[in-house]
């Protein structure tokens, strides 16, 4: 079933992230993807996330369409312009990609390319307008095209650390919706029993929510954002747990197995990102029964 | 200097609409040598925007005041004395200044009068153009003076393109090749090397990548 089809009939959907490689050696790219296969529903592929530079998305992601993967492909708005955007978007289409994830981006000066130009010329509510309108036969500038795409597009809800900061983001958040984004993409939830109000709240704007299942594969990774992230809800208990384990790494492929299972009942689906990490995704969903 | 230019006096009407008294300023520095909102034009648009607003049946007080330099807080300070007879402020000051006073006086609504344009210089009477960009880290001692940066449209850093034509930028022939006037005034100098010199891609930073910039003298700063 395609990932389009899950989110229409309301079923439980697996996305995972995998990342394209810093070069031109795609074989743990397609690796990783292919072990995926029949398992998951779809693969994300972000583009430069966290402001590395990479391979683009829409390279990994038609490589990975032609190995017969679903793709979802990360647009966001830090480096290119409304022209280029509006031409990636027709290529992925041509290159038969149909969903594309509107997304946010790393400031530049936390980028590895920290003296580039940061071009920004649309916010990510104006690209998923300006994707809306290509689905229209027009381009921004109002000249029609000769033939229109079509794509599922999503969005992604900006971390917070506060009902405040919840608020924030989900007015934001409401902002894309009515632009066009048909889902919404949560960040990192680790301990699922005190994200439940905030995953109560998103729900409310009327779009399947699709949480973020985060691999902890190190005490220091959990310490580091328990740390410098207040409201990722990494709780004491769980530091325990990791520093307990004998095996810490599996201990993060545990967590994030059962807060998949723990996710099922309450959201539309999960995505399981693992920064690098891509190979242990298949145990992760062995842990979580798919 | 900074420039600017008067924004139409249709939208200006749009702004003030809801008010009755209006606090008009002016400022002394820039805007008033780029003719766009010194003291005489804080004149003539009180003027303009009391006859547009008569014609549409309304009478609106206007109170008129130029500052020596509205970015500046000593002098927005001054307007103490008058902001509480007005309901909205309208500001002829760069872009710096209506926000200077923006942030003053925070329960006036503060309406700009002008857009800005650019940091310039004059070329003749009544002619202002773009040199400076305020790049954070000036480039003029290789490039001889020219900045290629606020002055070539595509922001080279080893040019002409190959849309440089009879010393003129193919965005138009009103516009010198930035690159062109490098050449001749290295040709001048007697340091055509430099031109030889391939300059690395521009670092960014400086020119505010990472958000607003601010400088601080900590030997001046209270």
């Amino acid at each position: 079933m395609s990932f389009q089809k899950r989110l229409a009939s309301h079923e439980f959907a697996v996305l995972a992230e995998i990342h394209t490689p810093k070069g031109i050696n795609i074989s743990r790219l397609i690796n990783d993807a292919r072990r995926l296969k029949g398992r998951i529903d779809a693969v994300i592929v972000p583009d430069m996330e966290n402001g590395i530079m990479r391979m683009s998305a829409l390279a990994g992601g038609v490589l990975l369409q032609q190995q017969g993967v679903e793709t979802i492909m990360h647009m966001y708005c830090r480096d290119r312009n409304r022209m280029a955007l509006q031409g990636d978007a027709l290529a992925a289409h041509v290159l038969g990609i149909q969903n594309i994830i509107v997304a946010d981006s790393a400031d530049m000066s936390e980028s590895d390319h920290s003296d580039a130009q940061a071009v920004s010329d649309l916010n990510e509510t104006d690209l998923i307008k300006a994707l809306k309108t290509l689905q229209k036969g027009k381009d921004l500038s109002g000249f029609d095209l000769d033939g229109a795409p079509d794509f599922t597009i999503g969005c992604t809800l900006a971390p917070f650390s506060s009902d405040q900061e919840l608020n924030q983001a989900l007015e934001q958040a409401r902002a894309k919706i009515e632009a066009g984004a048909r889902y919404i993409i949560t960040p990192p939830v680790f301990d699922i029993a005190s994200c439940l109000p905030a995953l109560e709240k998103i729900k409310t704007l009327g779009v399947p929510v699709i949480a973020t299942v985060f691999l902890l594969k190190s005490l220091a990774i959990a310490q580091y954002i328990a740390n410098s992230e207040p409201g990722a809800n990494i709780t004491d208990e769980l530091i325990r747990r990791i520093r307990k384990s004998s095996d810490r790494e599996q201990e993060g492929i545990a967590i994030a197995g059962e807060n998949i299972i723990a996710l099922k009942d309450k959201v539309q689906g999960v995505v399981i990102q693992t920064l690098g990490w891509e190979h242990k995704l298949p145990e992760i969903l062995d842990v979580a029964g798919i | 200097m900074i420039t600017a230019e008067r924004k139409p006096l249709e939208e200006l009407i749009e702004y003030i609409k809801p008010y009755k008294r209006i606090l008009l300023l002016g400022c002394n520095e820039c805007v008033t040598v780029c003719a766009a909102g010194g003291r005489k034009e804080v004149g003539l648009l009180a003027s303009g925007l009391q006859m547009a607003m008569l014609k549409n049946g309304k009478n609106i007080e206007i109170q008129q005041h130029t500052l020596e330099r509205q970015c500046d807080p000593e002098y927005v300070e001054e307007l103490v004395q008058m902001i509480d007879g007005a309901d909205a402020v309208m500001s002829m000051a760069c872009g710096c200044g209506v926000q200077q006073v923006a942030m003053r006086y925070k329960d006036k609504p503060v309406f700009p009068a002008v857009n800005t344009k650019f940091m310039g210089a004059s070329e003749r009477q009544g002619v202002w153009a773009e040199r400076c960009q305020g790049c954070g880290n000036c480039l003029l001692g290789a490039t001889g003076g020219i900045c290629p940066i606020a002055r070539c449209a595509k922001q080279l850093m080893n040019g002409p393109c190959g849309g440089s034509v009879t010393g003129h930028c193919e965005i138009s022939e009103d516009v010198d090749c930035a690159w062109q006037l490098i050449w001749d005034r290295l040709k001048a100098l007697g340091q055509t090397e430099r031109y030889l010199e391939i300059m690395p891609a521009k670092d960014w930073r400086p020119a505010g990548g990472s958000g607003p910039r601010k400088i601080i003298r900590e030997d001046l700063a209270e």
